[in-house]
């Protein structure tokens, strides 16, 4: 019966995890077609959340990752994945605080590693996936971007070089609602699958499935549905961060930032990468400015970006290890897992109320 | 050493994910500027009354749109066939 009311608690959750994975991190999606005008943001926005319920439905190689290739199930318990996915939330809630594009997926598998170190000691964790299948794609995976969106461009230039800019832009607003809606979809097909990962791996942990089993239907609805509505009421502040503030960018460079962008998630999810999407779209935008001219990037901008990457997953694991602390202190049951619950319900709806005092939220360019 | 790395990092996903994308990301890139630069050199073209031109330039216009779509749909159709 315990171990049944921390498998709801995870599952409420890891589901609201994925809201916030789509308030945080789904705007940074639609940035570059919003703030070079290719759509206004409410249809970005829209279109982008039909996109991400779309995409979730497309692949289940990321999610099998996220299973099975991180921690070992064997090895923990449902309020450890609990533990990991407040320390995410936590980490992905400071982070959207201060307009800053971090990376949720990074969170989620730092809160995770975080919690199971804390339980089960470093045994617990599967060095070969978590290094092979999570790290060296994390590192590789931005600067691939930055190159394919500035070889791209580059490309670009050459080609509409010559050519009035006006019809030119009007053809890359359109290209854009092309470039931006695969990307929403690329977004879904990895991101959402995070989530169905971690709610198999409770399942798994609380014995309602066998080790490598699939991931059942209900969470496939329930992930797709959670992230697409995360993405339709959030995130307007870290639009104005990464459409506007890194570069000011034409409508060729969007698309060419979003295009290499959507190439990379696309191509990793077919292998199984859990990537960082935020990672991946920063990358395309900062080469898609870069190629043209170095100093187009705001180098400052960029630095902070970086900067909240790199804590990303220590932070996460630190809250991680820390929640699981708490949960420990009122023994195994379902007691410490209910308590911080209501501790985080009550942090988030302050900090809500925090942000809808500072004012409104802030309206990206070009609406 | 590199049996240990082999091990670790599946090098040939992770080479085969550049390649994709490279090839994927470039190439999108590539095909809808040709698409644009057609489209406008064809309305050019029409305007000087340069009609073989502007076929061309139309052709290579709609081709390069065909591509791009293309190779959109085949990119979604390859990721959920895993």
């Amino acid at each position: 019966m315990s171990s049944d009311i921390i498998l709801v608690l995870v599952v409420g959750t890891a589901l609201a995890f994925d809201f916030t994975n789509g308030f945080n991190d789904t705007a940074n999606v639609v940035a570059t077609t919003v703030s070079t005008g290719a759509a206004p943001p409410r249809v970005a926005i829209t279109m982008a959340a039909i996109l991400n319920f779309v995409g979730a439905f497309i692949s289940l190689a990321v999610a099998a990752t996220v299973a099975n290739d991180i921690v070992d199930s064997g090895a923990i318990t449902t309020t450890v994945v609990f533990a990991g996915l407040i320390g995410a939330i936590a980490w992905n809630l400071i982070t959207w605080y201060f307009g800053l594009p971090s990376s949720s997926s990074h969170a989620l598998i730092g809160g995770i590693v975080g919690s199971s170190v804390a339980a089960a000691g470093t045994s617990a964790v599967l060095t070969d996936g978590l290094v092979g299948k999570v790290l060296i794609p994390a590192v590789v995976a931005p600067i691939l971007a930055f190159i394919v969106a500035g070889a791209g461009i580059v490309i670009t230039y050459r080609v509409i070089g010559r050519l009035r800019p006006g019809p030119v832009t009007r053809g890359y607003r359109m290209g854009q609602v092309v470039s931006g809606g695969l990307l929403s979809l690329a977004h879904g097909t990895n991101d959402a699958q995070k989530t169905m990962g971690v709610i198999t791996l409770a399942l798994v942990a609380n014995g309602n499935l066998s080790e490598n089993a699939s991931v059942p239907s209900w969470v496939v609805v329930a992930a797709a549905t959670a992230i697409a509505a995360g993405t339709y009421f959030g995130g307007w502040r870290i639009i104005r961060t990464t459409g506007t503030r890194i570069i000011k960018m034409d409508a060729a460079q969007g698309f060419s930032a979003q295009g290499a962008a959507a190439a990379v998630i696309l191509s990793s999810t077919h292998f199984g990468f859990p990537l960082s999407t935020t990672h991946v779209i920063n990358g395309g935008v900062i080469g898609s400015g870069a190629a043209k001219r170095l100093s187009a990037v705001r180098w400052g901008v960029a630095g902070n970006i970086g900067m909240a990457w790199l804590l990303t997953l220590p932070a996460a694991a630190a809250f991680g290890a820390i929640t699981y602390g708490i949960t420990w202190i009122f023994g195994t049951g379902a007691a410490g897992p209910i308590v911080v619950s209501l501790i985080a319900i009550s942090l988030v709806v302050y900090a809500f109320v925090r942000r809808a005092r500072a004012g409104a939220p802030v309206p990206a360019a070009g609406s | 050493m590199n049996v240990i790395r082999a091990t670790v990092v599946n090098t040939t996903d992770l080479l085969d994910t550049v390649l994709y994308a490279v090839v994927s990301g470039i190439g999108l890139a590539l095909v809808f500027s040709l698409a644009i630069w057609g489209a406008i050199r064809f309305a050019e073209f029409s305007r000087d009354q340069r009609h073989l031109a502007a076929g061309g330039a139309a052709a290579l216009s709609l081709l390069a749109l065909a591509a791009t779509l293309g190779a959109v749909v085949f990119g979604i159709i390859l990721m959920a066939q895993k």
